[in-house]
């Protein structure tokens, strides 16, 4: 069993040198002439090199609604997720699975009607 | 259909929680009627588990990750009457807080549903998740007060929490990776054939379990929260978690030690630790509980100082023999008397403080002459907590010292007696003040009738079990049979 975690060491390993080694040749660079040792251009030490440039400052208050409805679609995902294997499987597993993915859909109904009475749903 | 029949039990709790919510949400004009339909969740739990009691037929469920037996049996009981005792308590100061009436009771079911899965499970994966689900609706509860305390109190405990949790699933995954199963039968005998070898990493995982329940179960040195938490929190949650969170920490930690882990050579190691970890909660809960002024914190180190007897009985597995359970059922025994008794004393706090506006012990002084019944009710429930006759602490204490003593533990007993003593002093000096002490106030302190009635159980149970334990004691050999070597 343990032997069997040797992939996982190995993984990990590599997973250590990949970044390290990354740095070393960035670094081994600035002496083969490739890379200048100090960079004065402005557009080399930004964050985006490339896209458009960022305006003001990055927290900024917005609406918190949009968490409500962050929420609610992860939720539904979610549910999606598990149907779809179930869908799947459905013709061999047979009635007690289908009462068994009723219930699972009951649990959103009720998660649904929940976020719907408490106004959720609503952009007031 | 049947594993959903033998998973009944939760299952009402957790359409009990379900319907709280529609109710709140589909018909708030008739808001007051919540709380009742969440008794009335828990008890056709209740009375679910005991067509199962008279069936008489354990087995167990959804691949034998969750088990049916007399164990689980006697915390479905414990949790649905502990949930109860706190729904009743609750409901005056959630009517006062004013808002998220529907999501208190879900929140409180849910968790009851997840302590009573954790009692169950046999599996470390389907343990973890139960685990969580009882875990996180307690992080909102503690948080649930509008002051900054208890939100400190919920990030802290939610903190604090995810650390022990992650801490608890490197040592599930050791297990795991050094048995090939995650069922705890197939652990064992993974164990048995092959354990030896491993025997220093099993050491660790075992260690590694104990720090990640540790935090649940409140002791030294994972008892930091405690305190705080106990004050910050609102004092119903405060009361639910000094209970139920507890009690559900050595159920699970019951049935992974003691059968997944119960080898001889395994259990001699960690039966040493719990051993010397219940002597240091003993001693610093009941030092640090000495200096307190206010009765929360003081409670808060209390049940620190507590925790450190039932990890007596943890420790005691080494009773070889026809008596080998006699650890784990004693731990039962003082985890029910326990229950009572804690919740008990927390209740006569809120009813105390709602009226007196304050936790300072100073400020409980007089108390006889305002409220002789609620005076009477704390101080019987922290002779209890003390362990003197006739109350059902003393034959918890009783028990379980002896189970030590049986153990070849006499060290531990000695040291549990003289913490004893120390208890004694700041739990009766409570009671002296409440006695001798001038009142301040002169008006009297009253009590609503849902507060009442807990109380009532609650201090009625320490009663009756103090009298007469042996029904008591007879369920909990019942449901420690599980744990018997043939």
């Amino acid at each position: 069993m343990l032997h069997e975690y040797g992939h996982i060491g190995i993984l990990l390993i590599i997973a250590l040198l990949f970044p390290m080694g990354a740095l070393v040749t960035s670094w081994a660079f600035r002496y083969v002439g490739v890379r200048p040792f100090a960079s004065q251009d402005p557009v080399k030490t930004d964050i985006y090199e490339c896209g458009v440039r960022t305006e003001g400052p990055t927290q900024v208050q917005f609406n918190f609604r949009f968490y409500y409805v962050a929420l609610l679609f992860v939720l539904f995902d979610v549910e999606i997720i598990f149907l779809f294997p179930w869908a799947l499987v459905f013709d061999d597993l047979g009635w007690a699975a289908y009462g068994k993915g009723l219930l699972f859909i009951a649990t959103f109904i009720v998660g649904g009607i929940y976020a719907w009475r408490k106004r959720a749903l609503e952009w007031r | 259909m049947s594993d959903l029949d033998i998973v009944g039990p939760q299952l009402a709790v957790l359409v009990a929680a379900a319907a709280v919510l529609l109710v709140d949400a589909l018909i708030p004009q008739h808001r007051r009627i919540v709380p009742f339909v969440a008794l009335a969740g828990l008890a056709l739990s209740a009375a679910w588990t005991l067509s199962w009691v008279a069936r008489d037929d354990y087995q167990t469920a959804f691949e034998g990750t969750l088990s049916l037996d007399k164990f689980s049996v006697f915390f479905y009981f414990l949790f649905a009457g502990i949930t109860a005792t706190v729904v009743l308590a609750s409901i005056d100061w959630v009517n006062r807080a004013g808002r998220g009436q529907g999501e208190y009771y879900a929140l409180v079911l849910t968790s009851c549903a997840g302590l009573m899965f954790l009692s169950a499970s046999r599996d470390l994966i389907t343990i973890y998740v139960a685990l969580e689900l009882s875990s996180i609706p307690q992080y909102i509860l503690a948080g649930w007060g509008k002051d900054n305390r208890s939100s400190e109190a919920g990030l802290k405990y939610l903190l604090l929490g995810a650390v022990a949790s992650s801490i608890l699933l490197y040592g599930m995954a050791l297990l795991y990776g050094l048995t090939g199963t995650t069922m705890l039968d197939g652990i064992a005998d993974a164990i048995a054939a092959d354990g030896e070898s491993h025997r220093s990493l099993l050491v660790l995982a075992s260690v590694l379990l104990i720090a990640g329940f540790g935090f649940k179960m409140a002791v030294v040195p994972f008892q930091m929260w405690v305190p705080d938490v106990y004050q910050g929190a609102p004092t119903p949650v405060a009361a639910y978690l000094s209970v139920g969170s507890k009690a559900a920490a050595f159920a699970v930690v019951l049935r992974i030690f003691f059968e997944a882990l119960g080898e001889g050579f395994l259990s001699d190691d960690w039966s040493t630790v719990f051993a010397v970890l219940a002597a240091v909660s003993m001693t610093v809960g009941n030092v640090m509980a000495v200096v307190q002024t206010d009765i929360k914190r003081m409670l808060g180190y209390s049940s620190i100082a507590q925790a450190g007897n039932f990890m007596v009985g943890l420790a005691a597995i080494s009773v070889s023999g026809e008596e080998f359970t006699l650890g784990a059922s004693s731990v039962l025994v003082f985890l029910a008397a326990y229950a009572f008794t804690n919740l008990g004393a927390f209740i006569a706090v809120i009813a105390i403080s709602q009226r007196i506006g304050s936790d300072q012990i100073k400020d409980y002084a007089g108390m006889w002459k305002r409220s002789p019944v609620l005076a009477l009710a704390l101080a019987f429930c922290l002779v209890s907590l003390t362990g003197i006759p006739p109350t059902a602490g003393f034959w918890a204490k009783m028990y379980i010292f002896n189970a030590g003593i049986r153990a070849d533990l006499a060290w531990l007993v000695i040291i549990g007696v003289l913490n004893s003593v120390i208890s004694g002093y700041y739990y009766l000096s409570v009671a002296r003040q409440m006695f001798l002490g001038d009142a301040e106030g002169a008006d009297r302190v009253r009590v609503s009738p849902s507060i009442g009635l807990s109380l009532g159980v609650a201090t009625l149970g320490v009663l009756v079990f103090g009298i007469l334990p042996t029904p008591l004691i007879s369920a909990a050999k019942d449901a420690a049979e599980i744990f018997s070597r043939q």
